[in-house]
């Protein structure tokens, strides 16, 4: 079941899209002042390329006020939601309120880990929730990765998390937080626990996780859960 | 023995919960935030600020955890003991991969304390000794006594020296702080010490 009214569109798609855009020139500005050494050419071409990465850059910023303003006061707001995994597979939002919830989730846990530049997937999030029946924390993780919830260069981004080890750290802590019990006011404590308990972690979880073994990785929630 | 009231603790820097205290410590957002507490209470009455490696503090804590849960005994009747001996085993993981680091000297410690001579050591103890007389007192009603080894800084000396080795060490120094005597050829082992006191 959908949470969506029948009368209102879906706004997901339009917010994917926005993210996906403002993504894309904040890594195109970034990428382009990097890659132009203004500093080091002849004075005509320096002038034009300053020109145009300022041209640029005020793109991207208009853009990214845009998409930022846009995304957080009209289309949903970027404080993680107290919602927990028994709450979504007891309640009718399903699919689309689990992934609301992890995209929120997964952006702060990022940010916490040293990796604020990645791309995250609402829709990704979405499609990773079994549609019509109970879903667990361990299926959900493997579904998440599989539908790669987290996108854009990774590995070398993330200032506590070894390389190849950031998605499924950051999947592990959101779904470690989603089934910890907490109050309103915890919640934000609680989803940095989560993201620092992961990343003490990380060898346990990035081992379980490539090895796709739901019955370690749940083993790792149990172990864990009531310690956020 | 020194009764607690005459050791400087910092009971407001334990936060509240709606949960035992013994519950509390076992959630890491719980205990951040009580060493963070205890880290700005201690670098205040000793002049000088503490940073807090967070990653740190996290593995320390899942260390501790899986300290206790490999070394819980069955025995119920045991419960008491090992209850202090927790206490011991976070502070032997505290200092095994010390979270803390003070920004300059302890410039308010008296010049020839355990404070002064080692601030972080002595704020990693002093939270340990402080969360275990809070939780004793609230599982146990029982008041918490420290051993006068505590203003002795020979005792500071060798806790530093032989830690560094061992990081076992830390928690024969705790126990011997609260007044047990540590098995010192095990000091971090629970049965060592349960098989040295039925002798």
């Amino acid at each position: 079941m959908s949470s969506q009214s029948p009368l209102r569109p879906d706004p997901m798609p339009l917010r994917e899209a926005l993210r996906g855009l403002r993504f894309l020139l904040r890594r195109g500005g970034e990428t382009l002042a990097e890659t132009i050494p203004i500093e080091t050419l002849p004075k005509p071409a320096a002038d034009l390329a300053g020109a145009v990465l300022r041209e640029v850059e005020g793109i991207a910023r208009s853009m990214d006020a845009l998409a930022s303003g846009f995304v957080q006061s009209v289309l949903g707001g970027a404080e993680p939601q107290s919602v927990t995994l028994d709450e979504l597979n007891a309640g009718q939002g399903g699919a689309a309120q689990f992934g609301a919830a992890v995209y929120v989730a997964l952006r702060s846990v990022l940010r916490r880990v040293g990796a604020p530049g990645v791309f995250v997937s609402e829709s990704a999030a979405r499609s990773a929730w079994g549609e019509g029946r109970k879903t667990d924390a361990a299926t959900l993780t493997v579904n998440l990765m599989d539908a790669r919830v987290v996108r854009g260069p990774t590995a070398e981004e993330a200032a506590l998390v070894p390389g190849s080890a950031l998605e499924p750290v950051a999947i592990f802590a959101v779904l470690l937080w989603l089934q910890s019990t907490r109050s309103e006011e915890e919640n934000e404590e609680a989803l940095h626990a989560a993201a620092d308990l992961a990343v003490a972690l990380a060898p346990d979880v990035a081992r379980a996780c490539a090895d796709r073994d739901t019955a370690a990785i749940a083993e790792l929630y149990d172990r864990y859960a009531a310690h956020v | 023995m020194r009764r607690m009231s005459d050791v400087p603790l910092h009971p407001e820097a334990i936060p509240s919960s709606n949960e035992p205290l013994r519950i509390a410590v076992r959630r890491l957002r719980w205990f951040k935030q009580a060493f963070l507490r205890h880290a700005e209470a201690y670098g205040r009455d000793l002049g000088c600020t503490f940073d807090v490696d967070e990653a740190k503090l996290a593995s320390v804590f899942v260390r501790w955890l899986e300290a206790i849960e490999r070394q819980k005994p069955a025995d119920k009747s045991q419960r008491r003991a090992f209850f202090e001996f927790a206490a011991a085993l976070m502070l032997r993981e505290l200092v095994a991969d010390m979270p803390l680091s003070a920004t300059g000297p302890a410039a308010l410690a008296k010049p020839d304390s355990a404070a002064a001579f080692w601030p972080e050591g002595y704020c990693c103890t002093m939270f340990c000794v402080s969360i275990h007389t809070a939780a004793m007192a609230q599982e146990f009603h029982a008041a918490t006594e420290v051993d006068p080894a505590i203003d002795d800084l020979r005792h500071w000396w060798s806790f530093r020296e032989n830690a560094r080795g061992d990081p076992g060490f830390s928690a024969g120094f705790l126990q011997l702080i609260l007044g047990n005597q540590p098995n010192w050829m095990m000091p971090d082992v629970f049965r060592a010490r349960l098989v040295q006191e039925a002798r």
